[in-house]
């Protein structure tokens, strides 16, 4: 791949909300080239499954250009902002399933194979963003992690589990798990820097 | 609760990002977070990470139609009922169609969903009803009070010109005004009109408005100072947060009382 992240600054992802708060459709439009791939991605891992996967990004967007006059740069990057969103409705929307559609799509999940490949996405040429090279860093970079720092950052971030859940569930002290997830992402934010989607935060 | 040893805030800023921390942990967190532009850099920082995070999953596309029906839903809420779906851009369709589909509850849900999902769109599409009978009630109310036996108009003028023209509609029970105003110009960036009642002989600021493009503006619930003599309003054009006295000419101006 010949572009990483650090080559192109994602061109103006903060000027994009705003103008998406006062209703510009291209300004939309360009926010979900950017980013629906991403946001369709945490959805899809987390609810396991196609439709409901859809239905959270059509309800993430949404709730995006509500909100999107209250977005702050200060506070992180648009696409933090979106995954965020889209993340919380996806774990809401699992939450409302009965424990055993809960179980169905969590094998769903593990088995990728039966999923079509990424083909039908309009690259956004000016972000310089490439989902696939970032793709591949994010696994190598949690594969290089330990196996219970990874299984801990996975249940916090997809499960949308509490630390205190977390060390329930794998029956292991609470302190264990902090230190878990506080060296995990330590170490993710080493490996992932250069791969941010917007450079320098 | 276990191990209070060491852990300092700054160590949860990436468990915060990540969204690790239990609803009380998080809240003591933010307060530590809003006087510490340090951990808000971390915590920026770790949000960057948790966004990469989302590529973790399995590689899935969605139907080809997405990026339409996105487009099309624009801001509104529920999806699921929307009778149908605008199929050209714009957004604010959808929301009239969201709307729409309120009043024709009971037909057209295109997918099945959990009762307790129909039971949260209901919960939020009431509200959405209730915001807006709210506001025609409002403005009923606001008529109401113009139209009210004890309220007594006058209008303000530029120099007896029929144009432009504010009505001031002035209820003495309540201290309160409406003014309504017609053709006015407008003003300059960062400029608004505001309005002076004349007390004793001295101008006392009131509100700051700035009319719509076509020249009209009608503001509500306006207090009028309850003692005194009241015997004039004005207009200037002023920054747009208010001056305490008057910096620029006066642009319209009236009498508060009956000429008779």
């Amino acid at each position: 791949m010949s572009s990483t992240a650090s080559g192109s600054v994602p061109a103006a992802d903060t000027e994009l909300v705003g103008r998406a708060a006062g209703g510009d459709e291209r300004a939309m439009a360009a926010l979900y080239d950017r980013y629906g791939q991403v946001l369709y991605a945490v959805a899809y891992r987390i609810v396991g499954q196609r439709a409901d996967a859809e239905e959270v990004v059509l309800d993430a967007f949404a709730q995006a250009w509500r909100e999107a006059a209250r977005f702050e740069a200060s506070r992180g990057s648009v696409a933090g902002w979106l995954t965020t969103i889209a993340r919380s409705r996806a774990l809401d929307l699992v939450r409302a399933r009965s424990r055993r559609e809960r179980i169905t799509a969590t094998a769903a999940a593990e088995r990728p194979d039966t999923s079509p490949a990424m083909g039908g996405w309009p690259l956004d040429p000016s972000s310089g963003v490439d989902i696939a090279e970032r793709r591949r860093q994010v696994q190598l970079a949690l594969e290089a992690l330990s196996p219970p720092q990874r299984r801990a950052i996975e249940l916090a971030y997809f499960e949308g589990l509490s630390q205190s859940e977390i060390a329930e569930r794998l029956q292991e002290p609470l302190g264990t798990i902090k230190t878990r997830v506080r060296l995990g992402m330590q170490k993710l934010r080493e490996s992932l820097r250069p791969f941010y989607f917007e450079p320098g935060r | 609760m276990s191990h209070p040893e060491q852990e300092s805030p700054q160590d949860l800023a990436a468990a915060y990002a990540l969204g690790a921390l239990s609803a009380e942990e998080a809240r003591r967190f933010e307060a530590y977070l809003a006087r510490s532009p340090e951990a808000q850099r971390e915590v920026a920082e770790y949000r960057e990470v948790a966004a990469l995070l989302a590529l973790a999953g399995p590689e899935s596309a969605p139907s080809p139609d997405l990026r339409e029906r996105v487009l099309a839903r624009g801001g509104v809420p529920a999806a699921r009922l929307a009778v149908s779906r605008p199929r050209s851009g714009r957004p604010w369709l959808a929301l009239a169609a969201g709307l729409a589909a309120v009043v024709g509850l009971g037909f057209g849900y295109a997918q099945l969903t959990t009762a307790r999902d129909l039971r949260r769109e209901v919960a939020q599409l009431g509200q959405r009803l209730q915001q807006t009978s709210d506001q025609l009630r409002a403005r009923e109310a606001t008529l109401n009070s113009i139209l009210e036996p004890g309220v007594q108009l006058f209008q303000l003028t530029a120099s007896g010109d029929p144009d432009p023209l504010v009505q001031l509609f002035w209820d003495r029970r309540r201290h309160r005004a409406v003014i309504h105003g017609f053709r006015l110009d407008s003003v300059p960036r960062g400029r608004a009109y505001q309005l002076w009642f004349i007390k004793d002989g001295s101008p006392v600021p009131s509100v700051t408005f700035r009319p719509e493009p076509t020249g009209h503006v009608l503001v509500e619930g306006i207090e009028v100072p309850a003692e005194g003599d009241v015997s004039a309003a004005a207009l200037t054009v002023e920054p747009e947060s208010g001056s305490p006295q008057p910096t620029s000419p006066i642009r319209l101006v009236g009498p508060l009382k009956r000429s008779s």
